[in-house]
């Protein structure tokens, strides 16, 4: 427990005055001259047990009251968070998650967690003195001193972002403010909803700060106040991807709540170039994607916009902006070898390239790989032998800015490996019998369910003929005896992708199920979005902040933003000659909590103090305690007087009153 | 010595002062020099006579009923003559109706012997803030009732019981008695333990003829003992009442403090903390009070509890009051 005023503590040993009163007492008795000794006698032999007990508990009583009036009047606080376990601080680092998450707010005239933690610690710092402040904001994760604890709502560093928090970043960093500086008696105080992407459980971070702060040469004590109470239903809405599609621009949306509450319809309004349109959309489940095609009346030309809704409990996640640049065809190359099958190359090329205007595919032989124009290449299909170098470290980098490399089985064995996967040799079903596919990942990868929410018919594959793969890679589709259909790899910001059979009748029946399409275009789309990449951008990341010379401008009409805080704010820039849409990361949207074992784990052996604030009001982190010690201090006396009172005597048939007789 | 005796005799050892308030109608002023004895109380109370229950046997004429046939004026029963009665005694009347001879027998009056057993251990020097020791209320009280006694021609005797009986005084009716009847009372002591039970014993066979017995006592004896002592008295045919002798704290027990009680007749020692006890001690108390009026109410003995704090006149108004015969009784 905290007390303001920790000195008159000593008062406690107070507590003992009622026992010694009650010994000198014994000591300091009287003489009396007694006649009537053998009732008295009687009397001392028979008090025993109950009386000693009695007089025991009117001792404890008074000492208790006078415990109880000095705990009053040294100010205890109590309320979880600064309540038990405290003492005198010298130093307080506020960790203070101020990423988009932070603005739910519980109810409509509630503030937001992120103004209610901070109005609460500047009570909690004004109560507890000369305490000195040091915040470190999510958004900067710089360990800065606050001059005085009324200021901290208004400051920037304080003020709301659309980024992310790295809280074993932060707990690191005030780790090494706390070495650099030597703060003295310090306190770490982390505010945060425990949104488990912010907190990277994964992270290695973590074992070093628990090392570091278990080896401090003095204590810090770490607070935890999870504001981490979901009592409304959010809604979010994001712009998945975006893209040119025939005369239309095309954007996919995804409109997610916290709680499944039933069907409903949501506004979402949509300003394209300026121009709003709103639309209802139809909602049932905790998400839905759909799509919105705008048309572009032949404007070749860049754009940008945002999608929204209305307010709910957040209102940072209730916009996404988007930008595209001027009009483009997309390029996949196909490399194939000789003995491929005329069917084979038939189906790939129709699949990259099955009419829609702006999309192009070229031919390659392996022996011309090196033609390729790795930076134009949205998708590159890999039907050969896997490569040699050099190609293969080209065909590795561009798969590490973000590219998409699909390999199919080639028809000649080979050693060579990609990626640390290679080709196992060709593997026939047996008489009569099929490979088919047993299961598949419906939530991510090309075999995805559509946006609908639809299945693909992948149960509907036979394949006679595959080939099996060898490496370190994550199975998105598998056969009946689990070996993988259609794996992948993540290389840097792309990925390559295996799929096992062909669409060619002589292995699969793939073609006519036309499920190589589906995986060609989706890969196409995925390779796209690295050349899209460059409209995209996360708040707080890189992707967000002006390079070289530029200079940032804000062009969307959605918000006016925060000077102070513009690379953490989502909108549409202009970084110089380039227009950058900047969304808050995807985790930020996640409703996954940090579960107390797992912040357990996290914090194992740090002697960590966890307040769970669900309701997220803006009572203080403590009360004064004073009050309850008084009563309590009353209900001691009031225990110790009917203790004292002596009962009534009652006159019974065989004991007469003894009033004399005459 | 007649009444006329006495009072010359009660002139000799009276003090010059101070003068009664008002004259006695009997005797002259008592005696003044003992302060537990007090002429106004005494004028007061010598209006009231001291009667006893029982038939006594007196060894002179007296007030008091007889269980033998008397000179009285009070007729008694007719009997036959036998040879050898007095002939003056026969009722010629009665041998005029019935032409039988019959003696007229009348009841004969006696005076009485009063016998004081004052209890004189340690715990009788007991006393709680102004009141009196109990000894002291046990002076005044025999005193006073010696005085009434011999003052109405009845005899007074004393024995003052410690540990056993050290002091005795045989019955007298002389004034002269009364002389060392105070002087024995003023000089009483008390100490050491009480041996009240040996004494009653003591006196019941001692005192061969029927008495009048009083105990002044704060009987903290053996209750048991004690109306086993009654039951001998009784059956030695003695009129018996008890006046038990209390100071108000040693019933109510009202102390606030630890105290260290030491005990008035053995000196032992007991440091006691009186809140913690008290409830006992009432219990304690209660009983005793109980067992001993019930002890005494077994043999027809009256029980007086007496606090230290009451006025010893009305304790014995209101003593003689409740012995004067109903009307038409005798």
């Amino acid at each position: 427990m905290t007390f303001l005023q920790q000195t008159m503590l000593w008062g406690l040993f107070a507590v003992s005055i009622p026992v010694i009163i009650h010994l000198l007492n014994r000591r300091r008795f009287r003489t009396v001259e007694w006649g009537a000794m053998q009732f008295l006698l009687k009397a001392t032999r028979e008090s025993r047990g109950k009386k000693r007990l009695k007089h025991i508990l009117i001792l404890l009583m008074r000492s208790l009251a006078i415990a109880a009036l000095i705990f009053a009047i040294a100010r205890p606080l109590v309320g979880g968070f600064l309540g038990w376990g405290g003492g005198s601080v010298e130093t307080v680092i506020l960790i203070l998650d101020r990423s988009s998450s932070m603005e739910r707010s519980e109810k409509d005239i509630q503030l937001s967690k992120r103004t209610s933690v901070l109005e609460r610690v500047t009570e909690a710092m004004a109560e507890l003195g000369e305490a000195r402040l040091v915040l470190i904001d999510s958004a900067t994760g710089i360990a800065q001193e606050v001059p005085s604890p009324d200021v901290l709502p208004e400051l920037s560093f304080t003020a709301p972002t659309d980024s992310a928090a790295d809280i074993p970043g932060m707990l690191v960093s005030a780790l090494d403010y706390i070495q650099e500086a030597k703060p003295g008696r310090s306190e770490i105080w982390v505010a945060s909803d425990l949104q488990r992407e912010d907190w990277a459980l994964d992270d290695s971070r973590w074992d070093a700060f628990r090392a570091n702060l278990d080896g401090l040469d003095f204590n810090v004590k770490l607070r935890v106040l999870a504001l981490n109470g979901r009592e409304r239903n959010d809604f979010a809405i994001r712009v998945l991807s975006s893209r040119r599609e025939a005369g239309e621009f095309v954007l996919d949306l995804e409109l997610a709540r916290e709680q499944d509450t039933g069907p409903t319809t949501k506004a979402v309004t949509i300003s394209h170039l300026g121009a709003r349109s709103a639309t209802q959309v139809s909602f049932n489940g905790q998400s839905q994607r759909f799509q919105k095609r705008i048309p572009l009346e032949g404007a070749p030309g860049a754009g940008h916009g945002w999608v929204s809704i209305p307010d709910n409990a957040n209102s940072r996640n209730n916009v996404s902006y988007y930008a595209y640049g001027k009009e483009a065809p997309v390029h996949a190359y196909l490399v194939t070898e000789n003995a491929t099958s005329s069917d084979a190359l038939e189906a790939l090329t129709k699949g990259l390239a099955p009419g829609f205007a702006n999309q192009e595919v070229t031919v390659r032989q392996p022996s011309q790989a090196h033609q390729i124009n790795f930076d134009s290449a949205s998708l590159i299909v890999w039907k050969a032998p896997l490569p040699k170098p050099p190609v293969s470290n080209q065909l590795f980098e561009f798969v590490e800015k973000g590219g998409v490399t699909l390999f199919f089985p080639p028809e000649e064995d080979s050693d060579a490996s990609f990626g640390g996967i290679s080709w196992d040799p060709i593997t026939q079903s047996p008489p009569d019998k099929f490979f088919i596919v047993d299961d598949w990942d419906h939530a991510d990868g090309a075999f995805r369910d559509a946006l609908g929410g639809a299945p693909l018919p992948l149960e509907r594959i036979r394949a006679i003929k595959r080939r099996g793969l060898v490496g370190d890679f994550i199975s998105l589709a598998r056969w009946d005896d689990e070996e993988p259909l259609l794996a992948r790899r993540v290389i840097g910001q792309g990925q390559v992708l295996f799929l096992s059979t062909l669409p060619d009748y002589t292995w699969s029946n793939f073609e006519r199920t036309a499920l190589h399409l589906v995986l060609l275009q989706r890969s196409f789309d995925d390779g796209n979005r690295r050349l899209g990449a460059g409209f995209f951008g996360v708040a707080g990341e890189d992707s967000a902040i002006p390079q070289g010379d530029e200079i940032r401008d804000r062009v969307d009409s959605y918000a006016e933003g925060d000077a102070g805080n513009v690379a953490y704010e989502a909108g549409v820039y202009r970084f110089g000659e380039r227009t950058v849409a900047v969304n808050r990361p995807v985790g930020e949207d996640s409703i996954e909590m940090l579960t107390t074992a797992q912040l357990d784990a996290a914090l194992l052996d740090t002697d960590y103090s966890l307040l769970e604030d669900k309701s997220s009001s803006s009572e203080s982190f403590f009360s004064e305690a004073w009050r309850a010690f008084l009563i309590a201090m009353l209900l001691f006396l009031i225990i110790e007087a009917l203790l004292c009172l002596q009962p009534k005597r009652v006159d019974t048939s065989t004991a007469p009153s003894p009033e004399p007789t005459s | 010595m007649g009444r006329a005796g006495i009072r010359s005799h009660l002139r000799s050892i009276r003090t010059p002062t101070p003068t009664p308030t008002r004259p006695l109608p009997f005797i002259l002023p008592p005696p003044v020099k003992y302060d537990f004895l007090d002429s106004a109380v005494l004028s007061r109370l010598g209006a009231l006579p001291i009667e006893a229950r029982l038939a006594m046997i007196g060894n002179v004429a007296g007030k008091h009923r007889s269980p033998h046939r008397g000179s009285s004026v009070e007729f008694a029963e007719y009997r036959k003559y036998v040879p050898g009665d007095d002939t003056r005694r026969l009722d010629w009347k009665a041998y005029a109706r019935s032409d039988r001879h019959y003696i007229k027998e009348f009841e004969a009056d006696t005076n009485l012997r009063a016998y004081f057993v004052v209890d004189c251990s340690g715990s009788m020097k007991y006393a709680s803030g102004e009141h009196d020791q109990k000894i002291q209320f046990a002076r005044k009280f025999a005193a006073t009732m010696a005085y009434l006694l011999v003052d109405q021609g009845d005899s007074a005797g004393l024995s003052c019981c410690d540990e056993s009986i050290h002091l005795e005084l045989p019955p007298s009716r002389r004034p002269a008695h009364l002389q060392n009847f105070f002087d024995v009372l003023s000089t009483l002591e008390p100490k050491g333990e009480t041996g009240l039970v040996d004494a009653l014993h003591t006196v019941a066979e001692k005192v061969g003829q029927r008495a009048l017995i009083f105990i002044i006592s704060d009987l903290f004896c053996d209750p048991q003992s004690f109306g086993d002592a009654l039951q001998h008295l009784r059956y030695r045919k003695h009129d018996v009442a008890v006046f038990h002798l209390m100071d108000p704290q040693e019933i109510n027990f009202d102390f606030t403090r630890p105290y260290r009680f030491v005990d008035l007749e053995d000196n032992t020692t007991i440091v006691a903390e009186p809140n913690l006890i008290a409830e006992e001690y009432d219990q304690a108390i209660r009983e005793f009070l109980a067992t001993v009026e019930t002890k005494c109410h077994d043999v027809h003995a009256d029980y007086h509890l007496v606090t230290s704090d009451q006025n010893y006149e009305e304790v014995l108004r209101d003593f003689l009051t409740t012995r004067l015969p109903k009307k038409g009784a005798r």
